[in-house]
């Protein structure tokens, strides 16, 4: 394979464009007056360096290739993968070995979760690719399989993705619950929770997974590139945030969101955001309109890269701006479109089959506020963007 | 020295009873059933007797004359949205803690006698139940099971009172507190010992606001707080729960209106109890997982809820 690897260092990367000024007004979020009352309960302290924002704030590694994925099928390369991955990894920890910057974040003692994606099924989520690829340099340095799991919330979900083909015998597939129907807590913490009355529901607590709190030493985080109706896009901070809890839909609904303040709160929990120490977002394929679902290929795009970081906070910075670029060059509206005209609450039907409706007001915002909470950086003239290409 | 025979007679009426109109024939299924004891027309009650079953004779007048009650679970109802996105429960409890010395009988959809039977078990009522014959086997085990619990008179616990004008909006206030858990009691005038009374018309609570009940709910579950309720329940939205103490034990009536059992259902209650256990229906006697005992308050999950459970503290 003809590889080459092109490497820059830039502020705010071509790849990763700022949308137009008229964007600006927009973003520069008012102070909030709608925040509703949290309340967290968790009896696990922070680790001396939580494992976000890490080792790395403010920084992201981004590997792309046009040979990743073929287009026409959407069927990604094995081989061009392993070398994205590769590389991500290396530049991400300066280590000279794949191996070696593997065993920066991991040992052998180690017990690993893999919190993959899998609500853009068929077309977007964890490719199996990067998972299996996660799972043989894990193996590398000592990890058994057994000691490796790879969770989500829902086994209906995950039984669609159906990943134990791609996976070495041993790793083990936990879901919490059986399908997202709200009758299977067994799977959650009861101890570990935020509670919070958003909508006047009975049910105000969100439980931690009892995989996360109780059997898990680390975590990483393996989102997709996705438009989300709620929070404006869907990646890192979500993706383990609202993977990790149960009864999270609650915050969303009839047209508003508590998102906002909310995703970042869950993923700031201990001890899920202790353990998380590596945030590899899949960026092979994206969902611009419609997210987090991908039932369809209509508003699916290749940005065909990875990208590394361990700050959650900077990627999804970074993730914004890819899907509003993706939005507006589709003639879209911006994600940070807060105008009730385009809103037709809880109507997913017109949702999808326009990419101007909106079913509720998306909080984008919320990722500036999980770096309040001190996740990570949100301001992208903090965020260095290393770029590389295979 | 007690007499046995009322001892009997109460047994008798805290289970509701079948009211079966198939004949004789149908015995070895009534006994597989494990039914002993029937509500018949007063017309088949002697046949019933010489063949040694244990019957009692309701005539149709007094069939007639008892309330009947709604088929108890959850409904899609097509264009009514609630706040919560919360399935409409249909339950029947507040009916029968308006008017307890009331007579009822239901009618109840194949699939929902086991459930009605609890219902009206929790809420001690008087009730005749005329199920569908495909639920006899349910309605069968739910009763035995019901007779299996040891009696345990312990006074309701209440965190509202509620003065009952008598109107159709007063009741559908109960019916929605009923469905949010937020334990009540009908006063004959505001009681200075609950922290929440309702007066509808007063002007606390104005009855243009009564006009729409789950937001009235809504708001009396504000003014109560979460942090003063007697008992609150993690895990479900279909759970309706009866609860009865004195301070020193306690007894939690769950009541699963969804339809699909429901694991790891968690509980709070006020108070600090050392001990406790749970017959679940079709289940039996299983532990309390994860019980905590802080700030005054106890908690604990519940490994899996079938149609009714009845958990003891102490």
């Amino acid at each position: 394979m003809h590889r080459r690897a092109f490497v820059r260092l830039l502020a705010a990367a071509a790849a990763f464009a700022k949308a137009p000024a008229s964007q600006a007004e927009v973003r520069r979020q008012p102070t909030r007056t709608d925040l509703p009352k949290l309340r967290v309960v968790s009896r696990y302290p922070p680790a001396a360096v939580p494992g976000m924002p890490g080792p790395y704030p403010g920084r992201v590694v981004s590997v792309a290739s046009d040979k990743s994925v073929d287009i026409a099928t959407g069927a990604a390369n094995g081989d061009v993968v392993r070398e994205m991955m590769a590389r991500g990894m290396r530049r991400l920890t300066g280590a000279s070995t794949t191996a070696d910057a593997w065993r920066r974040f991991f040992q052998p003692s180690d017990v690993v979760g893999l919190k993959v994606n899998c609500g853009g099924y068929p077309y977007v989520i964890s490719a199996y690719e990067i998972v299996t690829e996660t799972i043989q340099r894990l193996m590398d340095i000592g990890i058994p399989a057994t000691q490796i799991f790879l969770y989500e919330r829902f086994q209906n979900q995950l039984d669609e993705c159906n990943y134990t083909p791609h996976l070495p015998e041993g790793v083990r597939i936990v879901a919490a619950e059986r399908a997202n129907r709200n009758v299977d807590n067994s799977g959650y913490d009861p101890a570990t929770y935020l509670e919070a009355d958003f909508f006047g529901e009975d049910d105000t607590r969100s439980n931690m997974m009892r995989l996360v709190s109780q059997r898990l030493t680390k975590i990483i985080n393996i989102p997709n590139m996705k438009d989300h109706g709620a929070t404006g896009a869907t990646g890192c901070l979500k993706n383990v945030a609202y993977g990790s809890f149960s009864n999270v839909a609650r915050t969303h609904q009839r047209g508003k969101s508590y998102t906002y303040s909310v995703v970042g709160s869950l993923a700031a929990m201990e001890p899920l955001r202790s353990r998380t120490v590596l945030q590899i977002m899949d960026g092979l394929r994206g969902v611009w309109h419609g997210g987090p679902f991908a039932r369809t290929t209509r508003y699916v795009f290749y940005p065909r890269r990875i990208l590394f970081g361990t700050d959650p906070v900077a990627i999804d910075r970074l993730l914004l701006d890819v899907i509003e670029k993706e939005r507006l060059a589709r003639g879209a509206r911006s994600i940070w479109d807060r105008s009730p005209d385009s809103l037709r609450m809880d109507d997913t039907r017109a949702r999808d089959a326009d990419p101007n409706v909106n079913i509720i007001i998306r909080e984008p915002g919320h990722v500036e506020y999980a770096s309040t909470l001190g996740l990570g950086v949100a301001d992208l003239a903090h965020i260095t963007v290393e770029e590389e290409a295979v | 020295m007690t007499s046995i025979v009322p001892l009997l007679a109460a047994l008798i009426l805290s289970v509701p009873c079948v009211y079966w109109t198939q004949g004789l024939a149908s015995r070895p299924a009534l006994e597989a059933a494990g039914l002993t004891t029937l509500c018949v027309p007063a017309d088949q009650a002697d046949l019933w007797r010489a063949a040694g079953v244990r019957v009692m004779p309701v005539s149709e007048a007094e069939l007639a004359s008892r309330e009947a009650l709604p088929t108890p679970g959850v409904t899609a109802r097509a264009g009514v949205a609630s706040p919560t996105r919360a399935p409409w429960i249909v339950a029947n409890g507040w009916r029968i803690a308006r008017n307890p010395s009331k007579k009822y009988a239901y009618s109840p959809a194949a699939g929902a006698a086991a459930l009605a039977a609890a219902e009206a078990y929790a809420y001690g009522a008087d009730a005749i139940l005329k199920i569908d014959p495909a639920d006899l086997k349910r309605a069968g085990d739910m009763l035995t099971f019901l007779q299996s619990v040891p009696p345990l008179d312990l006074p309701a616990i209440a965190d509202v009172g509620i003065v009952d004008d008598g109107s159709d909006i007063t009741g559908e206030i109960m019916n929605l507190l009923s469905r949010r858990n937020l334990l009540y009691r009908i006063v004959p005038s505001p009681a200075s010992q609950l922290p929440v009374n309702i007066v509808i018309g007063s002007s606390a609570y104005p009855r243009e606001q009564a006009a729409d009940p789950s937001a009235f709910a809504l708001k009396v579950r504000h003014d109560l707080t979460d942090d003063r309720r007697s008992l609150r329940i993690f895990g479900s939205e279909v759970v309706i729960v009866r609860l009865t103490g004195d301070g020193q034990r306690a007894r939690v009536h769950l009541m699963n209106y969804g339809g699909r059992d429901i694991e790891g259902l968690r509980v709070r209650l006020k108070g600090t109890f050392r001990a406790g256990e749970a017959l679940v229906a079709g289940v039996g006697r299983v532990t309390l997982d994860d019980q905590v005992s802080a700030d005054g308050a106890t908690e604990f999950s519940l490994s899996r809820l079938t149609t009714y459970a009845v958990i003891d503290l102490r």
